[in-house]
């Protein structure tokens, strides 16, 4: 179990690795160590966790206390070699959470600004070509002032592109924007990505986009990677807590090891504190262990019948006793002997007529059942 | 009403603001960015005229421009006649007396520049001196014409510094205050009046002009 | 019992006499008399148990504040036209007028200055090596009237008139010689002999023949605060010892009246 650190994509010539060392007066340690081969690597964690930091170093504009950051053979910063290219020179396209697009600008002179080398007609066609890949030539005398959130997002993407970039780092790029353009964004980049092929190192807090973009995700809490790997591997079966909690299991259960069942492949756990017992995947374990079980809240079936011929090994009997509606998700909460939270959606709320104090049944398959590992040190 | 004077005063103040401009502009950088411990010490120096009475300015001009003073020596050595009662001498008075009033309005408007645009340019691959130029100086147009526009005003009405350094000489150093001044002492009241007006009318129409055209304000 | 009454009177007595208020008076006077009067105030507070104070300027400055209403109680001027002038318009009363003494003037040199003023005389400002003359402001100040008279009488004037700095007083010209800024300076004798400038040049005395007397005149303003102490304080700077003062300080005695 647990597939972790190896790399499916290999490192090709032009690949971004980051050993980062950092201290912070306030106590906080950045400790990083990542690999971003061509293609989408997502920087995932909680605010604070030094994910910012990490595109910093990359970028030039903070220097790391120890390490070594490199793209493909060469190297950007070498604190044994004191080496440190400055920012000028790296040749790294940042896109700031905040744009930072220059607001006495035009939008194709915005894009522009980095081709000063060019001379002035060969400057304008590369700009306006630039715009052009992203559907925005039209706003090309525009101030930032007079575009829309979308809209500045695409000049400052085209503006950090149009100087070829060996490295593009995107800091929250989508945060601020609505379901509908967020989409469009996407495809813009997915679509330049697969004619550029660089690495893309894309920081965000948001599992939707986890799952819709990215190739690679880097977990990042506290200063430290947890985990690396795709995203289905990462989050979907996290191995350590504070990725599961991060990733948005809303399960998460102190359990003791029963009975294992190595034919079935699959083991016994009772809940501590109650009598309610899970099937889960066979681990290497013994009975009478202590064990940490996860339940993604969106992996629960909900029955108001007791269901009959059914694959999955557990079922569970309990009462509703909470119910709360939050957008277009419907958050229930059932007593089975421990409290197990559920998501649905409206129309099953409608459909089934929840009530608060119903007696229902949960169905898990053993499969969504999630061993944790105990946290590391 | 004497024209001279008054061209003398506009001519000086002219001259001072160009020069402040040349020279505060690269101090007012240096103080917005440097992050150097002992920086503050750079920016009291900076901002003693403002609190030094002019006559003490003055004073210690007079003696540094004097031959007993080594800077004086060098300066008589070079031109073969010291820096005191000439208008090169005003000139060099008045650029510490109103470096304050250039330099700080500048370094204000370079510090309110938000840092990530320059981060932004520096990623971009341009240089400092073109990120100056290219992004710093245009977002800083207001504070950079408040600087210009005191400096000016500032040193026109100059006058306790020109008394102790200028020796009231007509056509090089008699400025339009120390005219009025001279009038008032005279008692020509009629004529003082008469002068002090029109530098009055003078100095609002400049200052009107200048705050007009920069009504405009980069947003965002 | 009757004696603690008697003594307790008598301690009482003695505490109103020493609470009793010391009077005070302002005067405004000529730069050059700074350092004259300094002395003159300060033996006249010793004897009478008063504070005077002393405000240096140019005369023509005060006689402007005392137009517009300033209460000096006694104005000393380095002239006599400005206490006549105010005597005239009704701003201080005509008999407290009183010329004080004569002023002079001279020629003055720094110490570290090449010229023999002694031999020279007024020749000296045309040497070459003088760039810079300094003298107080004509227009508003009497001994920079008398210098000019005087420039003009040894037909000197138009030689030396580009050379010429003002200062605006007296003492700031004596200044700008002083510093080495003007190569030389017709200042007052009463300036070149004080404890300040005394040691740190020379002097040669401008004759007396060449510019108009400069006759000093004191005057009481009618807005004066305490016109009794200061007629007290007049009435003392007449003393012997207040004249010696004076004359030291070279101030010739006021001519004898007629």
């Amino acid at each position: 179990m647990g597939a972790d650190g190896d790399a499916e994509a290999p490192a090709g010539k032009h690949a971004l690795s980051a050993h980062i060392q950092k201290c912070f007066p306030g106590g906080f340690e950045l400790a990083a160590e990542l690999e971003a081969a061509a293609g989408i690597t997502i920087l995932f964690g909680r605010s604070g966790s030094g994910k910012t930091t990490i595109l910093s170093c990359v970028a030039g504009l903070l220097a790391p206390d120890a390490g070594r950051i490199a793209v493909g053979s060469r190297v950007l910063f070498d604190r044994e070699q004191r080496l440190d290219v400055p920012v000028v020179r790296r040749n790294v396209g940042y896109v700031f959470q905040d744009l930072a697009l220059f607001p006495h600008l035009t939008a194709e002179q915005n894009v522009a600004y980095g081709l000063g080398r060019l001379a002035a007609r060969e400057r304008r066609r590369q700009a306006q070509a630039m715009l052009e890949q992203f559907r925005i030539a039209h706003l090309a005398g525009r101030k930032p002032a007079e575009l829309s959130g979308g809209e500045r997002q695409r000049v400052a993407l085209a503006r950090s592109l149009v100087i070829e970039p060996q490295v593009l780092l995107l800091d929250e790029p989508l945060a601020a924007l609505d379901l509908p353009t967020q989409s469009q964004l996407f495809a813009d980049l997915r679509r330049w990505n697969r004619e550029h092929q660089i690495p893309i190192l894309y920081v965000t807090h948001s599992q939707r986009e986890v799952f819709a973009l990215g190739e690679r995700v880097v977990v990042l809490d506290a200063g430290k990677v947890l985990a690396q790997g795709t995203p289905q591997q990462v989050l979907r079966a996290p191995l350590q807590e504070t990725v599961a909690q991060l990733a948005g299991f809303e399960n998460i259960f102190d359990a003791r090891v029963i009975a294992l069942h190595p034919a079935h492949g699959t083991m016994t756990c009772r809940l501590e504190g109650s009598s309610v017992e899970l099937e889960v995947p066979l681990a290497k374990a013994v009975a009478g262990e202590a064990a940490r079980i996860a339940v993604n809240a969106g992996d629960i079936l909900l029955a108001v019948e007791c269901p009959r011929g059914l694959s999955a090994r557990n079922v569970l009997a309990g009462r509703l006793v909470g119910l709360e509606q939050e957008g277009i998700t419907v958050h229930a909460r059932i007593d089975c002997g421990v409290v197990f939270q559920v998501k649905l959606t409206p129309t099953a709320r409608e459909s089934l007529a929840l009530a608060v104090g119903r007696e229902v049944w949960l169905v898990i398959k053993t499969y969504s059942c999630h061993l944790l590992e105990p946290e590391p040190g | 009403m004497s024209w001279q004077a008054l061209a003398l005063s506009v001519k000086l103040a002219v001259i001072v603001s160009a020069v402040l401009f040349v020279v505060g502009m690269p101090i007012a950088y240096w103080i917005a960015s440097s992050r150097w411990r002992w920086k503050f010490l750079v920016e009291a120096v900076v901002a003693l005229p403002l609190v030094l009475p002019p006559t003490v300015l003055g004073f210690y001009l007079l003696v540094a421009m004097g031959p007993r003073s080594p800077l004086g020596r060098l300066w008589l050595r070079a031109f073969g006649h010291t820096l005191s009662f000439t208008f090169e001498g005003l000139v060099v008075a008045s650029l510490l007396y109103s470096l304050p009033f250039a330099v700080q309005p500048f370094a204000a408007a370079f510090r309110s520049v938000d840092r990530q645009l320059v981060n932004a340019s520096a990623t971009l691959g341009v240089s400092r001196l073109r990120t100056f130029a290219r992004v710093i100086v245009p977002l800083s147009y207001a504070g950079i014409i408040t600087g210009l526009v005191l400096s000016f005003a500032h040193t026109l009405g100059e006058f306790g510094v020109v008394l102790m350094v200028g020796g009231n000489i007509p056509g090089v150093t008699r400025t339009v205050s120390i005219d009025i001044y001279d009038q008032v002492q005279s008692l020509n009241y009629a004529v003082a009046n008469q002068t002090a007006l029109v530098l009055l009318a003078i100095s609002f129409i400049t200052l009107s002009v200048v705050y007009a055209v920069n009504r405009k304000v980069w947003v965002l | 019992m009757k004696n603690v009454r008697l003594g307790s009177l008598f301690l009482l007595v003695l505490l109103l006499a020493k609470s009793a208020p010391a009077g005070e008076i302002t005067v405004a006077a000529a730069s050059d008399l700074t350092f004259a009067l300094t002395e003159i105030a300060h033996g006249y507070e010793q004897k009478s148990g008063n504070r005077v104070k002393l405000a240096f300027g140019s005369s023509g400055n005060f006689f402007a504040q005392i137009q517009n209403g300033a209460t000096f109680d006694v104005f000393f001027s380095a002239d006599v036209e400005y206490p006549r002038k105010l005597a005239a318009s009704g701003l201080a009363a005509a008999p407290t007028l009183w010329v004080y003494g004569t002023g002079r003037i001279v020629l003055w040199a720094p110490a570290d200055s090449p010229l023999d003023l002694g031999k020279l005389g007024m020749k000296a400002l045309l040497d070459p090596s003088v760039q810079k003359i300094a003298i107080a402001n004509p227009a508003h100040a009497p001994y920079g009237r008398a210098a000019v008279a005087a420039l003009q009488s040894f037909k000197l004037y138009d030689q030396v008139r580009d050379k010429l700095v003002l200062g605006e007083n007296i003492s700031q010209a004596a200044q700008f010689v002083a510093s080495g800024n003007a190569q030389l300076g017709i200042l007052a004798l009463s300036l070149a002999v004080a404890p300040t400038l005394k040691g740190k040049g020379a002097y040669w005395e401008i004759p007396t023949d060449s510019y108009p007397p400069l006759e000093q005149a004191a005057v009481i303003p009618t807005a004066a605060t305490d016109k009794s102490l200061a007629r007290a304080f007049l009435d003392y700077v007449r003393t012997p010892e207040a004249q010696a003062i004076l004359r030291q300080s070279g101030f010739q005695p006021p001519p004898e009246k007629p």
